[in-house]
């Protein structure tokens, strides 16, 4: 029996479905996180009858035909990559992007990863670095006797030295980002990586053409919505048992087959 | 003799194909722009020699589209379109064929083509791609369809509308096919950040089971009462006295 098989495509879709909002409401607090959303297909038909066969010789043609569907699967799971809200942390290393674009990390390989994830550090050098300890490029390096450090929304890193009046800059953050950013490949630690589908980044400065501007002092929370993501929960799990019950259904029809003297 | 065996085993078969049609619509309840299908039957006299009455047959002559809409949701994601109204928008195939979906999650590629979840282009009112320039900022679609950027308008999404719904032959990955010719939309509206969801109605289907269950074991116990009526039959005429 077909359905047998179509209820059990319709619970691995299911649980796909569930996996994907558990990873979302895990991370409803990580800084930067984008959320995630599994797009369904159904799968394809097998026809028993093809729309548009003829039915006579008159040359009249069967106005439906018929089609059974063999259950739906998982198409694509992807990212969305809207603004997530920002919060006031007041801690003058910790920045926000307020628009489009990534920050461009150093990977310990040599690769270039990408995050919207500002929780920046100093290392024992003075340079700017993620909670990893890799370094955020242009390698920025704060002097040990400056007492402030100020970043502005187009990215200038300004400190302040004791005794000198003036503000000195030390250098400029740069900002990365791709025509479609939700084909960058996910590593974890709020890192991405440049993909055959997100195309080759586009560098440029923060508050200049597409960029969006640099909040010091905030971060930017997860854009998951909560309400959202309970509700797509409720319908998956309720999913999930209408397409068992198909499967019990179909059992009982092949007992009574077997039953059958 | 056996017929009423042969009558009661036409309407298992129909019985197992129109679980596998509701099988089929619970296993979409959450695919994008998913259509249920519903079994059609129908009757097909026999008029065997030498027997009184015509036999009646059951046949699973077709099935029809519910082509009512399922609900909107509401996601605020730039590239999610769904369509109020009787239109489908049009997708070019790996092949160049013309396909239509109603499911409008669309996504962008590494080139700014605006694809389907499988990355198939979405086609524009002419047949072609629509690209989406670099460093485009926010991308608007109105209700009729057409895509703008900052700078103005890209190009206009393929939103048709056909003559007879159900000759579109469903073929996976949320897309249909037909021969017939669209006509540019004139009844519907585009709807930018929504989604169209499923319009399988789970009481209907989960009836429809419960249904065709208890269908399938009524004609499983004529089966077998048949069989004991044969067995007696036979028993009782070859007795010798």
């Amino acid at each position: 029996m077909r359905s047998l098989d179509i209820g059990a495509t319709g619970m691995l879709a299911q649980q796909m479905n569930v996996d994907v909002i558990s990873n979302n409401i895990a991370n409803m607090t990580t800084t930067g996180y984008k959320k995630q959303r599994a797009a369904f297909q159904d799968l394809f038909y097998q026809n028993i009858d093809k729309p548009g066969t003829t039915s006579s010789d008159a040359g009249t043609t069967v106005p439906t035909g018929l089609q059974i569907g063999l259950g739906a699967n998982t198409g694509a799971v992807y990212r969305m990559h809207g603004q997530g809200s920002i919060s006031i942390t007041e801690n003058s290393l910790d920045l926000a992007i307020n628009g489009d674009g990534f920050f461009q990390i150093d990977m310990p390989n040599g690769n270039t990863a990408y995050t919207r994830d500002g929780t920046f550090q100093l290392n024992e050098n003075g340079e700017l670095v993620t909670i990893d300890g890799y370094t955020v490029q242009p390698g920025i390096t704060i002097p040990d006797d400056a007492v402030e450090i100020e970043i502005n929304s187009s990215g200038e890193v300004l400190v302040a030295i004791t005794g000198e009046p003036a503000l000195q800059n030390v250098g400029q953050l740069e900002l990365a980002n791709f025509i479609n950013p939700a084909g960058l490949e996910a590593i974890g630690d709020n890192l991405y990586l440049e993909s055959d589908a997100s195309g080759a980044p586009t560098a440029g400065n923060p508050n200049e053409d597409n960029f969006g501007a640099i909040r010091q002092g905030a971060l930017e929370e997860a854009n998951v919505n909560v309400v959202e993501e309970i509700t797509k929960l409720i319908s998956a799990q309720r999913a999930y048992e209408m397409n068992s019950k198909v499967i019990t259904t179909s059992d009982e029809m092949l007992q009574s087959i077997s039953q059958l003297r | 003799m056996e017929n009423s065996i042969y009558l009661a085993i036409s309407r298992q078969l129909a019985l197992r194909n129109n679980m596998d049609i509701t099988a089929n619509n619970i296993a979409n309840m959450n695919t994008t722009g998913f259509r249920s299908q519903h079994m059609l039957f129908n009757e097909y006299i026999e008029d065997p020699k030498g027997a009184d009455d015509e036999l009646s047959f059951v046949l699973d002559k077709g099935q029809y589209q519910i082509t009512t809409a399922g609900p909107m949701q509401l996601t605020g994601n730039q590239l999610d379109v769904a369509i109020s109204g009787p239109a489908y928008i049009g997708i070019t195939g790996p092949g160049g064929q013309q396909f239509y979906t109603r499911a409008g999650a669309f996504q962008m590629d590494a080139a700014g083509i605006i694809t389907d979840a499988s990355g198939n282009p979405v086609s524009d009112a002419g047949g072609g791609q629509i690209i989406v320039p670099a460093g485009s900022t926010e991308i608007k679609i109105d209700e009729q369809g057409n895509v703008s950027n900052q700078d103005g308008q890209i190009a206009q999404i393929m939103m048709v509308e056909f003559e007879n719904l159900q000759m579109l032959e469903a073929q996976g990955n949320n897309l249909y096919a037909t021969d017939q010719a669209g006509i540019p939309a004139e009844n519907s509206i585009m709807k930018q950040g929504v989604l169209e969801g499923s319009n399988v109605q789970p009481v209907q289907e989960m009836t429809n089971m419960i249904d065709t269950l208890r269908t399938y074991q009524s004609v499983q116990n004529l089966l077998s009462e048949e069989n004991d009526r044969l067995r007696d039959a036979i028993d009782k005429l070859t007795q010798k006295n």
